[in-house]
């Protein structure tokens, strides 16, 4: 299929997501579009699958401009989408995920059950994706899921067109290799991909032709060949470092000390299983792991909001077993949770209001239990300006900033007062090069201030570009400290628990459970 | 792909037996409980009576009081000591289920053990049929409606609203099964604004269900004021008992499956037609997909809103001939506020069935049964266990599944969360 996108614009209200883009994908080509959260990317892929109306300009599909009123539409065009959060039901077998909307049905509208069964797994033979189409999807690792979406997305009456929109989020590094694959081989066949992400090296690996779009705009057409920078600085429209700067680390006294910590979670089974660690002040310590391997109840272990079942927790030197989350954050504990709009912020509450969330008991924002609405929203005023966070006021609802600046709220929340120790868990997911660039060195500063970094992420990149020491979780246990000049293929076996001369699979890892994310909870 | 040289994560508990301190204390001492009763209370020449009523009329069972309660008593015990001492986790929910049917059992045995009283066993389970048959509709109801995403919580509502709009159709047109047309139709009148407030202006469906009973309240409150003033509005119509022939006399079975009214056997059916649509066909599909992921099911193309307002106003359908139960099943003419909150009971069946209608129905048959229970120790004048203590039954037993005994009922995941084009 060659489709076309002429003079495509999308208006909300004065605001204009998508203005005048032009977009050519060819029959058997992976195109990439690149651009920073808020882009306008997810709006132009909405438009192009019917779920938004595009306010002017047309789409054309082998030449015939085609409207589309819904995505049933789109899908009847041959085009399939695997959306950021996943659109699958819980609960459903993939069977039915796969034909729901397009049922194999019996006469009276009786589900065919076997009929849909051998639809999928006809499928997932043609293109080399196993499934299990009995499987039920919520019990799936995100990388399964994932796959389940592809054969979705591929299972229309005629799919020539795929829209991946940031495939690679909520991947391991291993699913990544492997979606990057399927991808290859689906564009040999003939099908035409759209690839959205902000993720340079992936875009570099797998597109055939990349366009940039900043403020809604198409700023530049790119050859896979250009290098990182130039796609960034074409995404951010100014220079970015890629390097982060730092200085060798000066490691001092221990501010966080853990001790044979062990979680054993509802389903029985040890998510911590005697875990030791230490982080110094004035270093940052990566912990490098596949997600699911404990680092979700590490983080929560030591703010306090999960009580461990054996172990010790020390910062600054003091046990905290008996301390409550509130009197470790006093002590000076910064947290950036990995999952903000959960455990970061109260998105419906305004941005000045998220900015003080662990302060507003304190002077000046509170006089004898009254907030002081004045202070607060000075506060406010300052920490928008030097954090750069991109809102219309103060008063904005947490939940209308794009992740980045709401990652930068947090950040900055946690930056504003005086700290000790702080647990960063993927301080930059889902955030663009131009706040993943701001953060890193926001961190590196922090660092050489003498504050105690644990720096929890499941992107190697970050690890290395942060991490004076880098630790590896698997199972619940440290499996190796390293220094942050090891070779990546070292690394990514402990990643997955092999030893160092044996050979592993991380996908088959029955602990890479699905996140709320990806199983329907994105609500 | 490689080979997997993981080591499987390290499992506590799984298939090993586990302790389980608070429920086996309390299984254990309800057991005791029973065991001291058996002594102190009853005699060993205490007897309770079971007949059949209907069919054999002339059989007499009369079985010895103590020794049963004795042994049930020892049951219930002996699983609490299981559970302290350390019980395989899949038997922990199967032995609590089997010690509290067992207490609740014992309890009935002590109760129609008292002089004069007798189990009629026959009139006692065809009357909890019949008895299930308001439940039955109005948690079907809610759960067409909350399998779909919208919660019902009006479902008493719609039943006064069937059962006086069923009165009045039958004596307008003097068609007692014109009345019950007419029932359904204002049952789903009434779901179909919860409908279009809570799909199209998404309102919140609770506070709107709150308002639509108030307002069915109100409503035929206020008219049965005014037709009293008319002769010939509000008379009693009735529908008679349907008899199947030699299978009526069956003992047991006969009078209670083949002697019942027709609203017995339309609920009886709907609940395996709900279940059948709901799990086999494309309607069912479409519909739990919208109630467990709307986004999900609006980016296949199926339209959630659409599918959501007329599953909803459907729904009423349902409610609506619930309603018609009041009145109409039971040969009354209109009261105000007959329903007496039983159409919140029925959403507390819809949670113990698990939004399931085949779960729906074994939640129907304890609250009828116990309902049933209720009225017969009361009218057979047994002292040993109030009446009102009984009728408190059916709401222990929600309690006690709802806390989570028999598991852990989990709601539709889109339930009460309108749905907007382009949410995420």
């Amino acid at each position: 299929m060659r489709l076309e996108l002429k003079g495509l614009t999308k208006k909300f209200g004065s605001f204009t997501a998508d203005d005048d883009i032009d977009l050519v994908v060819e029959p058997g080509q992976i195109h990439a579009v690149l651009g920073e959260n808020g882009a306008g990317k997810s709006t132009l892929m909405n438009m192009l699958y019917g779920i938004l109306k595009p306010t002017s300009g047309e789409i054309l599909i082998d030449g015939e401009p085609v409207s589309f009123s819904g995505p049933g539409d789109a899908i009847a065009a041959g085009i399939g989408m695997v959306h950021q959060h996943f659109k699958l039901v819980g609960p459903f077998s993939v069977a039915d995920n796969v034909h729901l909307g397009r049922e194999h049905t019996l006469a009276g509208g009786v589900l065919a059950a076997k009929a849909a069964r051998q639809a999928v797994l006809d499928v997932s033979e043609r293109y080399g994706l196993r499934l299990d189409p009995d499987a039920i999807c919520e019990d799936l690792p995100v990388g399964v899921q994932q796959r389940v979406e592809i054969v979705k997305a591929l299972s229309g009456p005629k799919t020539e067109l795929l829209i991946l929109d940031e495939p690679t989020a909520v991947l391991t590094p291993a699913e990544i290799a492997e979606l990057l694959d399927i991808m290859r081989s689906l564009a040999e066949s003939g099908t035409s991909i759209l690839f959205i992400s902000h993720k340079l090296k992936e875009v570099q690996a797998v597109a055939d032709t990349i366009t940039v779009i900043r403020r809604g705009k198409v700023v530049a057409e790119l050859e896979p060949t250009a290098s990182e920078a130039e796609m960034a600085a074409a995404m951010v429209g100014r220079a970015v470092t890629l390097q982060v700067d730092k200085t060798p680390a000066e490691p001092a006294e221990p501010r966080l000390e853990v001790k044979d910590l062990t979680v054993v979670n509802a389903a029985g089974v040890k998510a911590l299983d005697g875990l030791n660690l230490n982080v110094h002040s004035g270093e940052i310590v990566g912990l490098a792991g596949v997600e699911g391997n404990g680092q979700t109840e590490l983080a929560r272990c030591i703010l306090g909001l999960l009580k461990p079942d054996a172990g010790h927790i020390a910062i600054d030197g003091a046990d905290v077993h008996h301390h409550d989350p509130a009197r470790r954050i006093a002590d000076g504990l910064g947290y950036i949770p990995e999952d903000r709009g959960r455990d970061g912020l109260v998105t419906e509450f305004s941005v000045a209001e998220n900015l003080v969330l662990n302060q507003y008991r304190d002077e000046p924002f509170a006089k004898n239990g009254v907030v002081d609405a004045a202070a607060v929203r000075k506060r406010a005023v300052d920490s928008i300006a030097e954090f750069d966070i991109r809102t219309q006021s103060p008063d904005e609802p947490a939940a209308s900033l794009s992740g980045g600046n709401q990652q930068k709220v947090i950040i900055a929340r946690e930056f504003s007062r005086p700290r000790r120790l702080l647990v960063a868990a993927q301080p930059t997911r889902g955030v663009d090069v131009g706040a993943t660039e701001f953060i890193h060195n926001r961190l590196v500063t922090e660092r050489d201030t003498g504050t105690g970094i644990l720096l929890i992420s499941s992107e190697l990149d970050e690890i290395y570009a942060l991490a004076d020491r880098i630790a590896v979780i698997y199972n619940g246990r440290i499996v190796g400290e390293v220094a942050p000049d090891t070779p990546r293929e070292v690394i990514g076996r402990l990643m997955v628990g092999a030893d160092l001369g044996g050979d592993a699979d991380a996908e088959t890892d029955p602990r890479t459970r699905p996140d709320d994310d990806a199983n329907g909870g994105d609500r | 792909m490689a080979t997997d040289t993981q080591v499987p994560p390290a499992f506590v508990g799984g298939s090993a037996p586990a302790r389980h301190m608070k429920a086996g204390v309390t299984h254990a001492v309800l057991g005791l409980f029973l065991i001291a009763i058996a002594f102190a209370v009853l005699g060993d020449d205490r007897l309770t009576h079971i007949a059949f009523d209907r069919t054999l009329t002339d059989l007499d069972w009369a079985l010895p009081t103590q020794g049963i309660v004795l042994a049930l008593g020892a049951i219930t015990a002996a699983i609490g000591v299981w559970m302290v001492l350390g019980i395989p986790q899949r038997r922990f929910k199967p032995a609590g289920a089997t010690a509290v049917t067992a207490f609740v059992l014992a309890i009935l045995i002590w109760s129609y053990s008292e002089p004069g009283a007798v189990f009629r066993a026959e009139s006692i389970l065809a009357g909890a049929l019949f008895l299930a048959v308001p439940y039955l509709f109005g948690a079907l109801s809610g759960v067409v409606c909350e399998r779909s995403g919208v919660i019902n919580i009006g479902i008493e509502g719609q039943f006064l609203m069937g059962a006086f709009t069923g009165v009045l159709v039958a004596n307008i047109t003097g068609n007692v099964y014109a009345g019950m047309v007419g029932a359904m139709l204002a049952g789903s009148l009434s779901t179909m604004l919860l409908a279009l407030l809570a799909t199209k202006y998404q309102v919140n469906q609770v506070v709107v269900g709150v308002i639509l009973n108030l307002l069915a309240l109100g409503f035929t409150s206020f008219m049965y004021d005014q037709l009293k003033k008319a002769e010939g509005l509000n008379d009693a119509y009735g529908i008679p008992t349907l008899t199947w022939g030699p299978l009526a006399d069956i003992p047991v079975i006969g009078p209670v499956l083949f002697q019942q009214k027709l609203v017995v056997y339309v609920g009886l059916v709907l609940v395996f037609a709900i279940w059948f649509l709901l799990y086999r066909t494309r309607w069912g599909l479409r519909t739990r997909a919208v109630g467990e992921h709307p986004a999900a099911a609006d980016s296949m193309g199926v339209a959630v809103n659409r599918l959501r307002f007329w599953n909803v106003t459907a729904a009423g359908l349902i409610s609506g001939f619930g309603g018609a139960f009041f009145t109409i099943a039971n040969s009354l003419a209109f009261n105000k506020n007959m329903t007496a909150g039983l159409g919140f009971v029925a959403l507390a069946v819809m949670i113990v069935g698990r939004w399931n209608p085949l779960g729906v129905l074994v939640g129907a048959l304890i609250f009828g049964f116990t309902t049933k229970i209720a009225q017969d120790l009361d009218a057979s004048g047994s002292a040993l266990v109030p009446g009102e203590f009984l009728q408190m039954l059916p709401y222990a037993v929600t309690l006690v599944v709802v806390a989570g005994l028999i598991g852990r009922a989990k709601a539709p995941a889109a339930d009460g969360v309108p749905y907007n084009p382009g949410d995420k």
